[in-house]
């Protein structure tokens, strides 16, 4: 109680400054008034009574400093007496401020950026109730290869398990539906989730308005109750509650559904590999659309349910597993369909991070390791200046200022040096997050979840407190153990770090070095990559296309005639030289998925037998349009329509796989079984690189589109000029053939080239940007060193000096000692490099890693840029005075 | 400056230095036993009582005062001293009171305890 009531006075006294100055001075006098009257009445003369109180009184400072300690709060006045001279010594050196505090600013941005993107990427939990229990069931084959074609499972199979599954609290299958909002000036595409009855209630999802799924609205026949996504609702009917009740128009859909509800903000999609190949597939965007599905009673052994499952409290994935498999076998024994596929188990929150972990881990590393490096060179900067200072700590302890005090003033003038590099980092790592947003697409998964906001001021404020102390530790343990007898008795700056401190700063600015040059070949490496990969051989013509997905969402009935109209009139605009439409362009990843026995292959026993391809349905025009040859056989004709026999053209790597000895025309496949009607080989064309631009093609297989019939697709445009400046004309002409139809995604092939080499342009850009970043801050670190070197060795240099060397000579020390720092820097680069190109390997295309002509070339580039560190404390080393070297002792 | 810094060394290792703790106890009943006093009177007194074996450190009994009074202990207020001038007299306090009581209570306590480990004897442990 009495604690705490001289807690409150001292903090009042603290905060309302009141200065009992007066009253403690008008007590001593008095008391020496006294003590004087007493000496006088003793015998002794008045100015000797007034001498001998004023010594028996004592020290009018000291008594004045412990009245002072009883009374404020001594810590905050001293540390703000501090902070202030800290600020005075900063205004007075602004170079070296400036050059300190971006240092700092640079790793504490680094470091506050990282950290707000894992946050926001990594940490923030799903919406679903307790998400850890949540488990994906995926589909592997029990022979462990992998898996030619996606598969699921079959409604048979799971609700099994919803039966039998005891370490399973619950089961529930979904899928994807990609759907086009039907609108008269021009539909949208929106992506939905085809979900099970218990699929809302297992997961813990709620609405925010209207209701969620009854029971009722799960049944065979149309949907007829579908929710809207809250981020969907928003975008396209502005938040307007009114939606709830009316009904919307979806394409292929006969019955248009009535909007019962708005689900939860935030929610996104689960993973379904079948679905991954569709154009619009992003499972980490948010779900526009809910609609209750119900298994077919007709359908029940067809796998094409993805299943989701929670774990019952207390149990764990791996005995989920087990039974499981051991379910899936009983239920292979009683159908054969079933057979061949295993359950592989995989947690709901691991499969949203591996994306995120794979690019955010490796960042905080280089983040973390840039701060430690910039905390290091500005630890070398404090040092230097520390030893500059040593006169002046000298004298303030000689006067009696305690070490600790001194100690709480250097850390104070890290702290406020972290504080100002912590403020622009700050604002570096408010632009550098929007910049990631820009530029990596969708090599970070759930980007824009990630918000600039307080939490970067909190990392960053973290982060600027720890370099504070990593900084000024070692300035900090200097200064207690000065000795300010040694440092007075010589006039002059004497005193030197310590042997140990400088081999530790010289192998910190080699680290630095080896560090930045690996960067800077890992950077130098992909680059050429990306030079190569302009270079190669695509097998069809990039330029001049433009490219667009048109979905006819009307029924089906009209589908032939929109698209042959649409393609007569695109056609027919001035400065277009071809139009086809396709499904299958390349770099978009687009085909059907499609297992198939080929004549001439073994019949097969199981499923998992059957030759797996990649189909893809295209116009007659096509293959001209793109300028890939025709090798053998014909093209496609308009007559190749439903009414004629099946026919398809493959390339001549699937020619040369299938059919090596002889000719692939007239050959013939089936799908779905030899017993069906098979499909004729009328054509074979060049290979083309329609998967990847950095493999070999792989065998490919094309169906005329107006036989294989394709709901999504694009319109592809060959033109004369740029092809942009066609692009009004083209979408004025579909809404002429149909004013509903959907046009989405205008791109030109070049910029779909760009997308698909989206992950190797971010590499290099991320490691372009790190090597910037780290060759500034070695540039520091060399200079940072040789500073402290050159202030640790005046004396020795200004004895050289006396004795008659050369300014040459002096020069060529500092700079030999550079360039030992640098080449041994430089060294052990060139093994990290290696190291650095190996991790960087899958990204390398037709580039070596460990070639030696980048290796070279960055090594001497960083030789010269390290010499240019050298530059500013030599010419300092040529110019210390010879007489300093008298002037001491 | 190095004059300075022996002299002090040397000053403070003079007579007895009154630890705060039994200081705050002497000025309690010093002010119990006086009445109110000033603080040039409070230290007079405290010597005197010890027939000046102690010396109080004036660095030390401002400071208590001040804290004293903080705590609630004592309470202060202008008055006039023995040659009219002005002085801050001092006075203990209800609590004041109460406070001294416990210490006193300790203390004679804590001499009990101390004593009779003084005066044991072999025989008397066995």
């Amino acid at each position: 109680m009495r604690v705490l009531r001289r807690l409150a006075k001292r903090g009042w006294n603290f905060v309302a400054r009141r200065s009992d100055e007066l009253r403690l001075r008008e007590e001593a006098e008095e008391h020496i008034a006294l003590a004087t009257e007493a000496n006088m009445r003793a015998g002794m003369a008045p100015e000797q009574a007034r001498r001998r109180a004023v010594m028996q009184f004592g020290s009018m400072e000291a008594v004045r400093e412990s009245y002072h300690a009883e009374k404020g709060l001594p810590v905050m006045e001293q540390l703000l007496q501090n902070f202030l001279f800290a600020l005075r010594m900063m205004r007075k050196s602004p170079g070296f401020t400036i050059l300190a505090a971006l240092t700092l600013a640079l790793g504490i941005g680094a470091t506050a950026t990282v950290f707000s993107l894992i946050q926001g990427v990594l940490l923030t939990p799903p919406p679903y109730q307790k998400p850890d229990q949540l488990v994906l069931v995926n589909s592997g084959r029990s022979d462990g290869q992998a898996m030619d074609s996606p598969r699921g499972w079959a409604a048979e199979q799971w609700l099994d398990w919803k039966k039998n599954a005891r370490s399973l609290q619950g089961v529930a299958g979904y899928g994807w539906t990609f759907n086009f909002l039907v609108r008269n000036d021009g539909s949208q595409s929106m992506q939905g989730m085809e979900i099970s009855k218990d699929y809302l209630h297992m997961m813990g999802l709620k609405t925010v308005a209207g209701r969620g799924f009854a029971d009722s609205d799960f049944g065979q026949g149309p949907v007829k109750a579908i929710l809207l996504g809250y981020e969907f609702w928003q975008k396209t009917f502005a938040g307007d509650p009114q939606i709830i009740g009316k009904t919307v128009r979806i394409s292929r859909w006969t019955v248009s559904p009535t909007v019962i509800g708005i689900m939860e903000p935030g929610v996104r999609f689960l993973p379904s590999p079948e679905a991954a190949k569709e154009p619009n597939y992003d499972v980490n965007a948010t779900v526009d659309f809910w609609s209750p599905a119900e298994p077919d009673p007709k359908g029940m052994k067809e796998p094409y349910w993805n299943v989701v499952v929670r774990l019952r409290d207390g149990a764990t994935a791996q005995s989920a597993q087990q039974e499981l498999s051991v379910l899936t076998g009983q239920e292979a024994h009683a159908e054969k369909s079933f057979e061949g596929f295993v359950p592989r188990l995989q947690l709901v929150t691991d499969e949203m991070n591996a994306d995120g972990k794979q690019i955010l881990l490796p960042l905080l590393g280089a983040s973390a390791l840039v701060l430690l490096i910039a905390c290091g060179n500005v630890a070398a900067l404090l040092l230097v200046r520390g030893l500059q200072r040593q006169q002046e700590y000298a004298i303030r302890i000689a006067m009696g200022m305690g070490r600790v005090a001194l100690l709480r003033q250097v850390l104070m003038e890290s702290l406020l040096l972290a504080a100002i590099g912590g403020a622009f980092g700050v604002g570096l790592a408010f632009g550098a997050i929007r910049l990631f947003k820009l530029i990596s697409g969708h090599a970070i998964p759930r980007l824009d979840a990630v918000s600039a906001g307080w939490a970067v001021l909190g990392w960053g404020v973290a982060a600027a407190v720890l370099a504070a102390f990593v900084a000024g530790i070692a300035p900090a343990f200097r200064v207690l153990r000065l000795d300010p007898m040694d440092v007075l008795k010589s006039a002059g700056p004497k005193g030197s770090a310590g042997v140990g401190e400088r081999r530790l700063l010289r192998g910190v600015a080699m680290l630095q070095t080896s560090l930045t040059l690996a960067l800077l070949v890992g950077a130098g490496l992909l680059i050429r990559t990306m030079i190569k990969i302009a270079e190669a051989p695509s097998g069809y013509t990039t330029g001049h296309i433009l490219t667009m997905s048109v979905t006819d969402v009307q029924d089906y009935s009209t589908w032939a005639q929109f698209h042959r109209h649409a393609l007569e009139r695109v056609a027919a605009i001035p400065g277009v030289q071809y139009a086809a439409f396709a499904w299958g362009v390349p770099l978009t990843g687009n085909n059907w998925p499609a297992t198939l026995e080929i004549e001439g292959q073994p019949p097969a026993v199981k499923e998992s037998d059957k030759t797996a391809l990649p189909l893809r349905a295209v116009t007659p025009d096509y293959f001209k349009l793109m300028g890939i040859p025709l090798m053998d056989g014909r093209a496609f004709r308009e007559t190749d329509d439903k009414n004629a026999a099946a026919v398809a053209i493959v390339n001549t790597a699937f020619a040369e796989r299938f059919f090596p000895h002889g000719d692939v025309i007239g050959k013939k496949f089936w799908f779905g079984g030899r017993d069906k009607l098979a499909t004729e080989i009328v054509g074979e064309i060049a290979n083309g690189r329609t998967d990847d631009l950095t493999q070999q093609a792989s065998p490919e297989i094309y169906l005329p589109l107006w036989q294989a019939t394709a709901f999504s697709k694009h319109l592809v445009v060959r033109t004369a000029a740029d092809p942009r400046a066609v692009v009004a004309s083209v979408e004025h002409e579909l809404r002429t053939v149909d004013p509903t139809a959907a046009v989405e995604n205008v791109k030109t092939l070049d910029q779909i080239r760009d997308d698909s080499l989206a992950s190797r342009i971010f590499a290099m850009r991320l490691l372009v940007g790190f090597s910037v970043v780290g060759s500034v801050l070695t540039l520091v670190g060399i200079y940072g060193v040789l500073s402290l070197s050159l202030a640790s060795r005046r004396r020795e240099l200004a004895i050289r000096s006396a004795i008659g060397a050369q300014r040459q000579h002096m020069r060529q020390l500092i700079f030999g000692e550079g360039l030992q720092m640098i080449g041994g820097g430089v060294l052990i680069g060139i093994v990290l490099a290696i190291v650095l190109s190996q991790v960087l390997k899958s990204f390398l295309y037709q580039v070596q890693p460990g070639d030696p002509i980048t290796l070279a070339v960055v090594g001497a580039l960083f030789v010269g840029v390290g010499l240019l560190a050298c530059w500013a404390p030599a010419r300092r080393a040529e110019r210390v005075d010879p007489i300093e070297a008298l002037r001491s002792e | 400056m190095l004059l300075l810094v022996s002299k002090r060394l040397k000053d403070m290792a003079q007579k007895a230095d009154v630890q705060q703790g039994t200081l705050a106890l002497m000025v309690l009943k010093t002010l119990e036993v006086l009445g109110s006093l000033h603080g040039y009177g409070i230290a007079r007194r405290i010597e005197q009582i010890s027939g000046d074996s102690l010396s109080v450190n004036q660095g030390t009994l401002y400071p208590l005062l001040l804290k004293l009074e903080q705590e609630g202990s004592i309470d202060s207020d202008w008055g006039a001293s023995e040659n009219n001038r002005r002085a801050r007299y001092y006075r203990l306090t209800k609590a004041g009171r109460r406070q001294l009581q416990s210490e006193v209570q300790d203390w004679r306590q804590t001499t009990e305890i101390i004593s009779r480990f003084l005066t044991v004897k072999t025989e008397d442990l066995s």
